[in-house]
């Protein structure tokens, strides 16, 4: 195993008010979900480790807040990501019509201007779980078609609060991330040889199950 | 019409000199001593637009306003504005040369320019800020002669500006973009507004040699940089005023910190007599003011870390002797004496220093936070509160009424309207749920604050709902227990906090900005490491600053904690100053571990429920008495939570028919 570098990714996670940006990261990192998470103000953001094939990466998973009149400042965090995550519910027709606003900031602040279509997105459609799926008005049909004309974005549904499909939909993510990282590869310090031990996870563990292409 | 002498000219050529803002400033800016006004611009510059008595008021004093000329000028393609204080003026006989210089607007040009707010209003003066690409603001420029609309129509003559959609005060300079690519430059604050020598915090951990030289020394004062020590200051010819304000100010800490010692000192050995609540706190973890100074600044250094730039001001010891303990809360018994015979407050200074040193227990809230928001008038009986709550409970149904009645199929076609409740109802489901007041399902509560909120929105229809209300709103209603009452109380709060909300957050970036100019003030090596880090945008502590702390205390301690605020006994802007003590107790761990903006961003999130607010507070109370007018002078008129200059509140939000654009 090539323990001599780690490389620590920046994944920003962005999308309307309360389709449950908070409660899939507390998932997928603590696998906890609580109907009593505060709104997000300002930003946060958590931290996982993980091994991609031989590779040790810490995922830095960014929360922002999700009302459009604080999108100048969640911008100052974007700086230096590695992925962007945009996630809508399936339930509410209007979080998955301003994808294409979240979408096209993200794009003009934060990617690279001279190949803006090659900056790794991918799109959670969350909340699939709620009453048994009978509410849902955005078909997964409509979110594919919106996923292919963006330059075939990998989507996955999801469910927060059952746990439902969040692991993999992180780990596409984390690999979408790894294969454009370059920058922030950092010398391996010794203090993480510990740090790391006991964790088990790799790619084989969970096998695509979404629509990631990686 | 008078001709007052407009340049200081040797200034302004030593500060474009150590500027680099590329040679058309530089020419701008060319000494030309001796000559007259218009023979200081530079051949193929013209000025454009000129404009006599635009004053800043630095303060709330009349007394020490500061009246100067506004320049265009134009040199090229290129437009800058300048805005020269007046020198000799009578009325500014107190005005000291250092405060005019450090006012003064040199040369700026538009491409540094992110956007112009104008306030106009039917009584008093225009005025405007002017708000740079790197999220600077230059103080509001009042406009004794009028003019704001010439020099708005002068400058779009001759630059790319547009009329924000958002706010029709707002003008947006060289918008060609985004306002994500505007406030991603903010990040990267120019270091020409701060630019002295700094302390340095290199990554050896290495004193600089005046910090060294003070250690071994071991006098206090030998800790402050004084003009005569030699960093740099060759390229500074005549004299950084920023600088030598801090100086000046960090001198007179020097002397309050050599006070503060010699009477802990004395406290401590008068064993018994704890009248400052000093020896709890000092054998916590800081060493006894006794033992020599060597030795104190070493204790301060955890193991394993480099050494930390020591705090100028000795925070520790200044504490103690500023800022006075923390007293019980005013109860019932307490506050009927503050009334007379009819309900009248009989010396509202007297209330409220005592509830900024105690608050206020629960069961009186209901009576005093209406006063102290300014919901109900000091001088008001109870009969009138009455009759006020009476009349304002049917005012309060009229607007509730305006969205009640807005039919299913009429909601079909009115998205703004399902937007707002949309959001309301997102975030009501999430506020404060764990407290038994909200707790459970259909909770009646929740219902009501989702009602107020929506009638807020129509209230209030500008500034509409913004996460954040719901979280200032929660402890007003817990305490009112009433729905009309709350919905008074938080509309009274909300004329102080609303420009938090504003869309162009030009409310939240200003207190920002106040806050790293307190910082530099009264920590200038904490803020050179927030310099070398750049952390100088401060958003770490933009959660504290929007929701008054709401997240970082528990529930109780959170309303204490406001109720200290709103009294604005000292200054309206304390919560500033608490900002400030938060950072100072944890200086040394941030410094010492090195923190980058991520790192700090987590860690100050992370604070939330650890911080004690007593020792807080009272950190806070020394910290705001010891800056005195230098800290107020940090802080622009109107900076939010003040109330706008003039109390035309009600013209915040309103858009005005399209004047200039």
């Amino acid at each position: 195993m090539d323990m001599s570098r780690r490389a620590l990714l920046k994944v920003i996670v962005l999308g309307d008010i309360g389709v449950g940006k908070t409660s899939l990261m507390n998932q997928y990192v603590y696998k906890k979900f609580s109907q009593q998470y505060k709104s997000t103000i300002g930003a946060d953001f958590v931290t996982k480790e993980l091994q991609i094939d031989d590779k040790l990466v810490t995922l830095q998973i960014w929360d922002t807040a999700g009302q459009e009149r604080f999108q100048s400042l969640g911008s100052a965090f974007y700086r230096g990501a590695d992925c962007c995550v945009l996630v809508y519910d399936v339930n509410i027709q209007k979080s998955f019509e301003t994808l294409n606003n979240w979408h096209e900031e993200f794009v003009k602040q934060a990617a690279d201007p001279a190949d803006p279509g090659a900056f790794p997105f991918i799109l959670f459609g969350n909340k699939i779980d709620v009453d048994g799926g009978s509410s849902r008005v955005v078909s997964e049909k409509k979110a594919r078609e919106w996923c292919a004309s963006r330059g075939d974005i990998p989507y996955f549904e999801t469910s927060a609060k059952e746990g439902y499909n969040v692991h993999e939909a992180f780990l596409c993510v984390a690999k979408m991330a790894l294969e454009g990282e370059h920058e922030h590869e950092q010398e391996h310090e010794q203090e993480h040889d510990i740090y790391f031990q006991g964790i088990s996870e790799t790619v084989s563990e969970v096998e695509q199950r979404g629509g990631c292409a990686c | 019409m008078q001709e007052p002498d407009l340049h200081d000219l040797s200034d302004d050529a030593d500060y474009a000199a150590s500027l680099q803002q590329g040679s058309a400033s530089m020419m701008m800016t060319r000494s030309d001593s001796g000559k007259s006004t218009s023979s200081s611009v530079p051949e193929g510059a013209e000025v454009v637009y000129l404009k006599d008595n635009v004053t800043i008021h630095p303060t709330q004093y009349a007394s020490e306003r500061i009246s100067g000329r506004l320049k265009l000028i134009k040199q090229g393609s290129s437009l800058f504005m300048t805005w020269i204080p007046y020198k000799g003026q009578i009325t500014n006989a107190s005005l000291s040369e250092r405060d005019r210089s450090l006012y003064t607007i040199r040369a700026v040009p538009f491409t540094d320019v992110r956007s112009i707010r104008r306030y106009t209003r039917t009584l008093g003066w225009q005025y405007i800020i002017v708000v740079l690409s790197s999220g600077l603001a230059f103080p509001s420029l009042y406009f004794y002669n009028g003019g704001v609309k010439e020099f708005l129509a002068t400058i779009k003559q001759h630059v790319f500006i547009a009329r924000s959609l958002e706010d029709a005060n707002v003008f947006l300079v060289n918008d060609f973009q985004n306002p994500f690519q505007r406030t991603l430059s903010s990040l990267e604050l120019p270091v020409s507004i701060a630019s002295r020598p700094s302390a340095s915090v290199s990554d050896g951990g290495e004193y600089s040699s005046y910090e060294l030289q003070g250690r071994i020394d071991g006098s206090i004062h030998e800790d402050i940089p004084r003009p005569s020590q030699n960093h740099g200051r060759q390229k500074h010819k005549s004299h950084d005023p920023a600088r030598d304000l801090t100086i000046q100010v960090l001198e007179k800490f020097s002397l309050v910190t050599k006070f503060a010692r010699d009477t802990s000192s004395q406290l401590f050995r008068e064993s018994n007599s704890n009248g400052y609540g000093a020896i709890e706190r000092k054998s916590s973890s800081h060493s006894p003011p006794d033992i020599p100074h060597e030795a104190s600044m070493d204790a301060k250094v955890a193991p394993g870390e480099g050494p930390v730039p020591s705090d100028p001001l000795e925070f520790d010891k200044m504490t103690l002797v500023w800022g006075k303990p923390r007293q019980p809360p005013l109860g019932s018994e307490e506050w009927e004496i503050f009334l007379d015979s009819e309900g009248r407050i009989i010396d509202s200074k007297a209330l409220k220093k005592r509830i900024f040193y105690g608050g206020v227990e629960h069961s009186t809230c209901k009576e005093v936070w209406p006063l102290l928001l300014g919901y109900h008038a000091y001088d008001s009986t109870y009969a009138e509160r009455e009759y006020l709550k009476s009349t304002k409970k049917s005012e309060y149904e009229i607007v509730k009424q305006q969205w009640q009645s807005i039919s299913t199929e009429q909601a079909k076609r009115f998205t703004k309207f399902r937007e707002r409740k949309g959001r309301i109802d997102k975030d009501v489901v999430r506020t404060d749920r764990t407290l038994s007041f909200y707790e459970g399902d259909d909770n009646a509560n929740v219902n009501i604050l989702r009602d107020i909120l929506l009638t807020y929105s129509f209230y209030n229809f500008d500034l509409g709902y913004c996460q954040g209300m719901s979280d200032l709103l929660s402890p007003i209603l817990f305490v009112m227990e009433d729905e009309s009452e709350a919905f008074w109380c938080f509309v009274a709060l909300m004329a102080r906090l609303g420009p938090n909300f504003n869309r162009d957050q030009n409310g939240m970036h200003s207190q920002l900005f106040a806050l790293s100019k307190l910082v530099e003030l009264l920590d200038s090596p904490l803020h050179n490491y927030f310099k070398q880090n750049d952390c100088l945008n401060y958003f770490f502590c933009f959660r504290w600053v929007l929701i008054q702390f709401k997240r970082e205390f528990e529930y109780k301690k959170t309303m204490r904690l406001w109720e200290v605020l709103w009294t604005h006994y000292l200054s309206e802007h304390l919560h500033l100053y608490v900002c400030v003590a938060i950072l100072k107790r944890y200086r040394n761990k941030i410094m010492g571990e090195h923190m980058d903006f991520d790192t700090l961003l987590k860690f100050t999130n992370e604070l939330s429920g650890h911080i004690d607010l007593d020792s807080i507070l009272r950190d806070a109370e020394a910290l705001c008495i010891c800056a005195g007018e230098n800290g107020a002078a940090c802080i622009p008129p109107g900076t939010p939570p003040s109330l706008p200059i003039e109390n035309e509140n009600a013209l915040l939000y309103t858009q005005e028919e399209d004047e200039v654009l």
